[in-house]
Parts: structure tokens; sequence; C-alpha cells
């Protein structure tokens, strides 16, 4: 016999056994698995840990005679760390409790921002990371030398007539360039390349819901 | 979460939290998880509850927008979860419901999005279409006209064999 949705629902919970409450274990200790809080967890295990990295890496680069290298990264990633601690305040401000399509909203809102600020600091950011490295090493003391310098003085050596350009071989300097301009026009989309492997199946399954959403307010 | 504040705020409201994980969810440990998540999030948000709206009103909104937008496995997701690897025999179906016909509802319900699902345990909840847009976020008459599209889906995916 046909029955009405509201009459099979209303009929199907008449029996109160249908509604009985799962125990609630370990909640204080439970995990959430809740977008909003995984991601305000993440990001300050992302923090601490970058923050911890950075004076990490300061004290290996005395260790090892290239100081400039262990303070440049410790100014990015500190700056890089600055940057995101003030993002997450808004992760914190979302509001659970606002209508659905407010806090999916506010949501999207948040993660488009701080994929936007930290892509744009990506592009400076891989560049950075590379220029540290460089000058790390160049001007860094291994075994009692600058190994810039020894591998200048190899170069000139070998080659007297070799051009310099800032006192390094041209082809070392256009290499740097190339290498540089690759890092800012490709850091923007590693950070995007790495996002999706992350968070791929979240932010498509938001984009999905919200577009619903957007479609139901027509 | 002190005992007192789940007894007297959050069981008297289990009943509704429950249909909503069920429509959400497949296996008995996730309906578990979508509860356990549920009541922490009603805990942890408590403070932000001002009064504007009924306390279940509260609930439900709460209630739809943490299990729409949990992080659980999904069936066919690229993305893999340590709970994807449990053994098939560690992970339980859902029981059915003794009604024959709630359980095959529950089946065509979990059939469609995120949000028809919630609109539609608000309307079966005999929520008006306002308070159902207030909850989403929409305007009652793209609701009413939703849940007619809803209910056309939901009888072609029972074959009919309700009105």
């Amino acid at each position: 016999m046909e029955k009405s949705i509201e009459s099979i629902w209303k009929d199907g919970f008449l029996t109160a056994d249908e509604l009985v409450a799962p125990k609630l274990n370990d909640l204080y200790n439970k995990k959430s698995g809740h977008i909003v809080d995984k991601f305000t967890r993440m990001f300050k295990v992302n923090l601490i840990m970058i923050v911890f990295g950075s004076f990490v890496l300061l004290g290996l680069s005395y260790m090892f005679g290239v100081p400039y290298l262990g303070i440049a990264m410790f100014i990015l990633l500190n700056i890089l760390a600055f940057i995101n601690r003030k993002l997450m305040n808004g992760l914190l401000e979302i509001d659970k409790t606002a209508n659905s399509f407010d806090y999916l909203k506010q949501f999207d809102g948040w993660m488009k921002e701080q994929i936007s600020i930290n892509e744009r600091f990506a592009r400076v950011l891989y560049p950075m990371i590379f220029i540290s490295i460089f000058i790390g090493f160049w001007f860094g003391e291994i075994g009692g030398d600058m190994p810039g310098q020894v591998l200048l003085n190899e170069f000139i050596t070998g080659h007297p007539e070799l051009l310099l350009v800032f006192g390094i071989p041209w082809f070392f300097f256009l290499g740097g360039i190339l290498l540089l301009s690759l890092l800012a026009y490709f850091g923007g989309k590693i950070y995007q390349w790495d996002l999706k492997i992350v968070y791929g199946r979240v932010l498509k399954k938001l984009e999905e819901i919200l577009a619903d959403m957007e479609e139901l307010r027509g | 979460m002190s005992s007192d504040f789940y007894t007297s705020s959050i069981l008297p409201h289990a009943g509704i939290i429950i249909k909503i994980c069920r429509a959400y969810t497949d296996t008995q440990e996730d309906f578990e998880d979508y509860y356990q998540e549920v009541c922490l999030q009603i805990w942890k948000s408590r403070d932000r509850f001002k009064g504007e709206s009924k306390w279940s009103t509260w609930v439900y909104r709460l209630s739809l927008n943490v299990s729409m937008t949990l992080l659980k496995k999904r069936k066919n997701s690229p993305q893999h979860f340590a709970s994807d690897y449990l053994p098939t025999e560690l992970t339980e179906e859902l029981p059915c419901f003794t009604d024959e016909s709630l359980s095959q509802l529950y089946t065509a319900i979990r059939q469609l999005s995120e949000i028809d699902r919630g609109i539609i345990l608000l309307y079966l909840e005999e929520k008006s279409y306002q308070e159902i847009a207030d909850i989403i976020g929409s305007n009652p008459n793209n609701i009413g006209v939703r849940i007619n599209r809803i209910k056309e889906r939901l009888k072609k995916l029972l074959h009919g064999k309700i009105y």
C-alpha cells in the first residue's frame, strides 16, 4: 500500500527503540573530525613546527658554518608563522551555529583568503629560500674556507677569460635568475598543488554544497 | 562535557540528532562518530547560544552544519583515512529500522545531496518553511519549491512506493 513520506516518518519513529542514543566515549580526548576544528588543530601544529624548525635550522647553520642561511631561514619561517597565526584568528571566529549558508560562506571565505595570502607569499617564499641557501653556502665557512670563494677561484684559474656578473660567473648568474623566476612563477602553483593533495576532497565538497545552496537561494 | 549538560541540554534532543546523523552515515561506526561530534560541538559552542531562537532550533542548525561538514570516510573517496583500513568485518552497517518503509526512506534520503537531506529532515520534523529557511539560510518560497523536488526525487528512488 502506498504511504506518504510524512506518514512513513511518523509511524516509523513511534517505536522509542529506534532513537536510542549511542554512548559517548572518551569525549574529552576525542579528536574532532570537524573541518574547522581539524583545520585549527593542523594550523596550530604547523605553526609550532615552523617556529621550532626555524630555531633548529638556526642552530644547525651555526654548527655547520653557514649562519647566513640559518638567519635568513629563521626570518622567513617566522614571517610565515606570523602571517598564518594572524589568519588563524579568522578560523577561530567561524560560528558553527550560524545558518548553514552563512556558516559555509564564512568557512569558504576564510579558506579563500588564506589560500590567496599563502599563494602570494609562496611566490616570494620559494625564491627567498633559494637565495638564502645560495647566500648561506656562498658566504659560509666550511673547513675554514668560503665555498663560494673556493668555487670562484677554481673557475677563474681554469677560465681567466670568464665574464663575471656581480662577482660570479655569468652562467651562474643567469642560471640563478632563471631558477628564481621559475620559483616565483610556480611558487603559487606548488602551493596549490600541495593544498590539493591535503585538502582537495574537503574543498571540492565545500564547493559542491555551496553551489547547491546558492542555487537554493536563487 | 559535564553529564549534567548532556542530560539536561542534549539528551532531550537526542532524537533529532540521531535522525540527522543517520541520514548522513552508512555505518554504525560513522553514526556513533557523528553523534559524538555533534554533541561535542554543541558543548563547545554552547556559549554562542544567545536565546534568539529556540534551543531545539539551534541544535538542529548546529547538527546539520556539523553533519554536512564532517571529515569522515566516503565511499569512492580518493583520500583515505585510518578507519578505511579497518577490516571490513569490523565495520558494521547501520542496523535497519524495525519499520521497513522507514528503512527504505532513509536509504533514499542518503542518496540526496547534503543540503537536500537537511531540508527534508527538517520538513519531516514538521518545521515550517520559514524555520527551515532560517536554519539553512534561504527563503521560504525556494524551500517550498525544493521540498517538492525532493519529494519527487524520493518517489523515484522508492520506485513509486510513496505518494
